[in-house]
């Protein structure tokens, strides 16, 4: 029970009154800045980044858990009222939550997904309560080659496997690895890609790559495609809460939906998108009530929401035992850890048993301080939707750039966080994946750092990646990923 | 379909490899124990960098990217322009105007790109939104923001 000892001591660290007030800081701010149309969990994160700087490391990063799960809620409101999904997890969403809303039944969408986000968060809490301190003892006894093919399967499935196109998935990613490079080499002090810029010198920010990529990218990409286009926002009438038989059929769906998105949340599949879309599935194929659906079946909210909890409560897993990210959001998360020289992984467990623990047990508050806020403030998030595009654009924008020149109070990073804002709308409008790139700045010079600490000790014998158990098992599982599928499509045009 | 950008980008991306490639070059190789020195990446990324750039290529000559969303409306100029002209504004303000002034106009430009007329409402807000953040961060967060041209009204607490 030592993991329940260290819960408690964690509880001790989350409820002392200022991470208390961190936490709820932090709920709601990523709840405001998740509801605005067209900001995703990845930019909220990016944006409020800033916020923390002079924090101590522990209130700022229980604040940072509550943005992750504010954003991650508050993606959903905007979903269910305005249709424009602001991230891809939540398109599942979409189909059944703003038809409910059109039928004037916006009130029971919010409640079961508000509901589903809390019995999903907490129990996926509480499954990484009890999962973290085995996969440490796993990790304890991984070494650097293993490391290094842990990081190459992440790779791989992020940016080839999942996505449109494999090749634009691996150029973004391959782009991400590049800026990774940009700056002095953690081994040798040798200057890469600097150019005698000293601003460049402490390598690429994650929160101006993310924030060119996430806002400026959007932004220019909205003005010259889409400022003329108009959404309508469904109005939120009747009552809020949930009929007999809407709780009735939102048990199961937040359960199953828990059940799915945890596991997926844990391995490297990018994110919410999939398990979002397989509870949706599966709870089309289970309903009682299946010609509800397309036109506002509350389990087609109910499921998708929890899951997207779910999965983003499992993202964390591999963040803090392993420090792998698997999604955008989890990078830029891990950003955050690394600006405090703090690298997450096993021997975090240990070093910062405090920290850690208290950003666990701050996930079950901010789950409560989630539901207690959102539903009695859901008027103000209504309001929030009803922004204009044009102040709300220059508003992100206003904070985007504040963000990116507080690093160094320096107009160089400005300059490049416009490089960046027209990449992400190079890459927005020929429709390139955004996300590898950002896992391929953060996970890069890790995976460099692993690949050549491995070749240290073998005394430079690169065998040491396929006779090692580990990575050999690793390396083996990302190679059949990225021949499976054109195995699958060679046989069946020969069968066919 | 063949397009020009896909082209474009396409070879824009060997040329990004054969960069990267020329850059790696001039790195040491020797790297102690390892064997590898702090060029070994670069030059592996270089590598991707240039066969993915051809992969790319291979597809723009050959009926296009695969399996791509098209975007249906046209490009209008002007939005873009008034949304990057913010930008630069705010670029080449902030370290002497300070952080209030060089918001306020990258907010106003950046709304006029987006279809404001109201050039008066949006720098009222754009006034008050700046001003409330400046403060904010300053006072509440101990974050350094330039006061600028404002420093007499603002107080010296920012750099």
């Amino acid at each position: 029970m030592e993991a329940l000892n260290a819960l408690l001591a964690g509880f001790a660290v989350a409820l002392q009154p200022m991470n208390l007030m961190w936490g709820f800081i932090g709920v709601t701010l990523g709840t405001f800045v998740g509801v605005l149309p067209g900001v995703g969990p990845a930019l909220t994160v990016a944006m409020l980044l800033p916020l923390t700087v002079k924090l101590d490391p522990t209130g700022a990063l229980i604040m940072f858990a509550g943005i992750y799960y504010g954003a991650m809620f508050g993606g959903s409101t905007t979903t269910i009222l305005l249709n424009t999904p602001g991230e891809s997890a939540s398109i599942a969403t979409a189909l059944e939550g703003n038809r409910m809303a059109k039928a004037g039944r916006a009130g029971p969408a919010l409640a079961t997904s508000a509901l589903g986000s809390f019995v999903a968060g907490t129990i996926a809490t509480i499954l990484l309560t009890l999962l973290a301190p085995l996969v440490v003892d796993l990790a304890l006894k991984f070494g650097p080659a293993d490391y290094f093919a842990l990081m190459v399967f992440a790779f791989i499935t992020v940016a080839a496997v999942l996505g449109n196109s494999t090749v634009r998935g691996l150029t973004s990613l391959f782009l991400g690895l590049f800026l990774g490079l940009i700056g002095i080499d953690s081994q040798t002090g040798q200057a890469r890609f600097a150019f005698g810029v000293p601003e460049l010198l402490d390598g690429v920010d994650v929160v101006v790559l993310a924030v060119g990529l996430f806002a400026v990218g959007e932004a220019l990409y909205v003005a010259a495609y889409e400022s003329r286009l108009g959404a309508t926002i469904e109005k939120v009438k009747g009552s809020l809460l949930m009929s007999a038989a809407d709780w009735k059929r939102s048990w199961p769906a937040w359960l199953r939906a828990t059940a799915i998105g945890f596991p997926f949340g844990t391995i490297p599949a990018g994110g919410s998108e999939i398990p979002t879309f397989l509870s949706y599935a599966t709870e089309k194929k289970l309903t009682k009530h299946p010609e509800e659906f397309g036109h506002g079946a509350i389990e087609g909210v109910a499921g998708p929401e929890a899951a997207n909890n779910a999965s983003a409560t499992g993202v964390l897993v591999p963040l803090l035992t392993l420090g792998i990210p698997t999604s955008a959001t989890a990078a830029i998360l891990l950003g955050a850890f690394q600006n405090y020289g703090l690298q997450p992984g096993p021997l975090l467990f240990e070093s910062q048993k405090d920290l850690v623990w208290g950003l666990i047990a701050s996930l079950y508050v901010g789950n409560i301080i989630l539901l207690i806020l959102n539903l009695p403030l859901i008027g103000i998030w209504v309001k929030v939707l009803e922004i204009p595009k044009d102040l709300l654009y220059a508003g992100i924008l206003v904070f985007a750039t504040l963000g990116a020149y507080s690093l160094h109070q320096s107009w160089i990073d400005l300059a490049t966080l416009y490089v960046f804002g027209l990449l992400g709308f190079a890459m927005r409008r020929w429709d390139i994946p955004v996300g590898p790139a950002v896992i391929g700045l953060i996970l890069g010079p890790l995976a460099e750092t692993q690949f050549r600490r491995a070749l240290s000790i073998s005394q430079g014998d690169a065998s040491v990646f396929v006779t090692q158990p580990i990575s050999a098992t690793l390396l083996a599982i990302t190679a059949l990923l990225l021949i499976a599928p054109w195995l699958v499509r060679k046989f069946r045009s020969t069968s066919s | 379909m063949r397009s020009a950008a896909e082209i474009a980008l396409s070879l824009g991306t060997v040329a990004l490899g054969v960069g990267i490639a020329a850059v790696t070059a001039t790195l040491p190789a020797e790297g102690g124990y390892a064997g590898i020195g702090p060029n070994f990446i670069p030059a592996v990324v270089a590598a991707g960098v240039i066969l993915l750039g051809i992969w790319l290529s291979f597809e723009a000559f050959s009926g296009g990217w695969r399996k791509r969303t098209e975007s249906v409306d046209a490009f209008q100029p002007s939005p873009f322009v008034w949304v990057s002209g913010g930008l630069f504004a705010h670029m080449a303000l902030i370290g002497w105007a300070g952080f209030v002034i060089a918001g306020t106009v990258l907010f106003v430009c950046v709304a006029r790109g987006f279809g404001s007329r109201r050039i008066a409402r949006d720098l009222a807000i754009a006034l008050v939104f700046t001003l409330g953040i400046y403060f904010f961060f300053v006072k509440l967060l101990n974050v350094g923001l330039p006061a600028g041209w404002l420093a007499p009204i603002l107080g010296g607490a920012g750099i």
